[in-house]
Formats: structure tokens, sequence, C-alpha cells
């Protein structure tokens, strides 16, 4: 369990010690942002496949979000907002390094294991699985399963049309049906406009 | 409607209501029928999948056990004492395993909890008591009271875990924080230890639903446990 790296002095959400430091502790909008930590370090490590990799993207995240939290008018909306801040945060370093940014062995490990029958390695199977997915169908998945965004809310955060994201959603289920021993449905989406 | 148009929505929303199109194909296709139910259990373990770690960080049996098998190099220094040796290695082995699975996390509930808790793990950092109202707002939105004195809880937040808004506790105790998860939704039948990745737990039926307790390292969550169970007062339905 690692604590934060990138977090300078001037960052005023640097709290994995507990508090904030500088000119915003006791802050109340730091403090509701602190609390939905570790919701962004969940979805940013589903992103990114690494945790330290995912405490470096919300730790710049919860940056940004101090910077503009003047743009949060609705603090009921935090949550979204934050998590939308972290996947482009997550989708800025992904485009800088244009690769995957984990050791994917390490990721897959758990399929090469053996592993007792039950419902906790076939929990970690399903896990396993949905970490192997290409980010373009694990992504709109993450956000929303665990985002809880909407279908017209992800393709207006992807740039992709509706009908775009339900394909993604879609194959990336369909994907995971087989590891549950499910027959696939037929995929007969030949692009990502039109069933 | 079409087959493949009804499982590409079915796929890719498997909880949302289905539009007055999709019933009308589901009432009178059966295979789409059951896809959509296979597609609804299948989503919400996609869901409890996504709540824990991403990879799960538990020791595996095998690398436990590995250490024993590195004795067998003694054994040639000695071959006088081959089959004392084996059966050493052998009986070590035996009761390792046993012990891995005497604390072996019972079930996927134990393993959630304390991949939930290792998210939290700043949890554990804090060194002031939690402000007095926000422990009181937490406890109150689960419907419970905790007869405790509230300088002992250092923190407190209303978590999502499984799907539902549970409150996370860390009480300060002698031995160390340690963690009280009040489970409404979760039922067990009786009590179950665990030990998983450098955690102990207990999570115990409660009146309504099922108390969890965690802390790190072998500490005696029991005894915790036993003074949460005595602690918490279960309000009555708003």
């Amino acid at each position: 369990m690692g604590g934060t790296r990138n977090s300078g002095p001037e960052t005023p959400v640097s709290s994995y010690d507990g508090s904030p430091v500088g000119a915003a502790a006791g802050d109340p909008i730091v403090t509701l942002f602190e609390s939905m930590r570790p919701d962004l370090l969940r979805f940013a490590h589903w992103l990114a496949r690494d945790r330290a990799l995912a405490e470096d993207i919300v730790q710049e995240a919860l940056l940004r979000a101090w910077r503009s939290r003047d743009a949060l008018k609705d603090q009921a909306a935090a949550r979204a907002w934050l998590l939308t801040i972290v996947r482009r945060e997550h989708a800025r370093l992904y485009e800088r390094k244009r690769l995957e940014l984990v050791a994917l062995d390490d990721a897959m490990e758990l399929e090469g294991m053996p592993s007792p029958p039950g419902p906790d390695s076939e929990l970690d199977s399903l896990r396993g699985a949905i970490l192997k997915l290409p980010l373009e169908y694990r992504e709109p998945l993450i956000m929303q399963v665990l985002g809880g965004f909407s279908t017209a809310e992800i393709a207006q955060e992807l740039s992709l049309s509706s009908t775009a994201v339900l394909t993604r959603l879609f194959r990336a289920r369909n994907k995971l049906r087989t590891m549950y021993g499910l027959t696939p449905a037929p995929d007969e989406v030949d692009s990502e406009g039109a069933a | 409607m079409n087959h493949n148009e009804a499982r590409l929505l079915i796929g890719a929303e498997p909880h949302a209501p289905p539009s007055p199109e999709l019933s009308e194909h589901l009432a009178g296709c059966a295979d789409c029928s059951r896809f959509q139910r296979e597609m609804v259990t299948l989503d919400a373990n996609i869901r409890r999948a996504l709540e824990g770690a991403p990879v799960g960080g538990a020791a595996s049996p095998t690398a436990s056990v590995t250490p024993i098998t590195s004795a067998r190099p003694a054994q040639k220094e000695k071959p006088t004492n081959v089959w004392s040796g084996w059966a050493l290695a052998a009986s070590v082995a035996v009761v390792s395993v046993l012990v891995i699975w005497a604390l072996r996390p019972s079930d996927t509930l134990a393993h959630d909890l304390v991949a939930h808790v290792e998210y939290e793990s700043d949890s554990w950092t804090s060194k002031q008591a939690a402000p007095t109202a926000s422990v009181t707002d937490t406890l109150a939105k689960a419907g419970i009271a905790l007869d405790m004195s509230s300088d002992k809880v250092m923190y407190a937040r209303t978590c999502l875990f499984r799907g539902h808004r549970v409150p996370h506790l860390v009480v300060s105790t002698s031995r160390g924080p340690v963690t009280v998860l009040v489970l409404r939704d979760e039922k067990v039948a009786h009590r179950t230890n665990f030990h998983e990745d450098g955690m102990t737990g207990v999570i115990t039926p409660a009146p309504h639903g099922s108390i969890a307790v965690l802390a790190l390292g072998t500490a005696n969550v029991d005894a915790v446990a036993e003074q949460v169970q005595q602690s918490v007062r279960w309000l009555p339905p708003h």
C-alpha cells in the first residue's frame, strides 16, 4: 500500500498522512475531495491496472480539481466530476506514453495460477478477465459500472456516438461471458456505428 | 427489433429498464430472455469484481509452501536421515497447508472486505478522533448508534460496499487501529474468522445483517467484535 508520490508542498490534498496541508487545511472542499479518494483510486486502478500509477493519477487529478474547484458548481456532482478528471488524467498519461501502462505479466498471473474452485477464485478470474479487456472496452465498462455514468455521458466523455458506446459495452460483456462458459452472443455489429 | 439488436441493448445495459420495443421482443423470445437473465447475473458479478482490487494480493498457497520445500537441500547433507527429513518436511507442509486452509478467506465477503479496507488504508493513519458529529451522522445513515466513547473512533465514513452504503469506522484500541464495518445487507449464518493480505478479521452475525472487524497482523479481533456487538444499537427504521 504505497503512499503518494507526486504530492508537492503546495498540494492542498496530499493527505495520505491524514490532514490536508497549507492554506486549504480544513477547507470543506478538500474534505469533500478527500472523502472520495478511495473511490477515485479504485477507478484509476482499474483503468491503469497499476496501483502506484493509479495513486499518481489520483494525486494529479485531485490537484487539478483543486485548481479548478470554482468550476464545481454543485457539490452533489463532485464524484462524477472528479471521476471525469481522473479518467482524463489517465488518458493524458496513456496518450503520452502510447502503451499500456502496467506490468501486464503481473496482472495476468492470476490466470495461470492454479486456484481452488469456489466463489473467490471465480471473482478473481473475473477480475483477471476484466483486466485483459482492451482499454477501449474496459474503459466504458468501468465508467458505467463503477463510475455510474450513463451511456450518453460516456459517449460525451469519450467523444463517441451512443451507439458506439453501446457496442463497446456489449462487446466487453460478451468477451467476459466466455469465461463463464456461456456462448457469446453473435457479434454482428460491423462497426461502432450501426448494428 | 431483431435478436441482434435486442442482445446489443441487453449486453450494453443489462440493468437498464427495457424499452417497450425490447420488452415486446423479450416477451416472445425465450433465447433472448435467457440471454438477459445470464447478462444480469454476469453484470452483478462484474460489479462485485470491480468493487474490489484489480489484482488479488493474497499470498497463494503455493507461495506459502515454497519455503518449506526449500528445506530439501539440507537432507542431502544428512543422508542417513533422509526419511526423517522427508517426514519432517511433509509434516511441516501438511501443517502449513492446514493452517492456510484454516485461515483462508472463508468466502467472497471476507475477500471483498479485505480489498475494501486495503483501498482505504489511509483510514488507519488518522491520529485524531473523528468529529463526533461526523461519527453520529455516519452511524445514523446506517440506522445504528454506538454506545462507545466517541474519542475512540478515529475515522468514520459512509462507504459504498457491494452496492450498499455502509458505515466504515476505525476504532482506536490498545493494540492499534481496528476497522469496523456494519453490514446491514450482508447476512451471515455464523461467525467467520479469516486471514488475508496480512489482515485478520472476523464477520459475526448481527440482528440486522452482520458486523465485520478487521485489523492488521494477528490482533485479537474477536474481543473487539464482541465489544462492538454489545455497543451497537439498531435504530428503528425511519
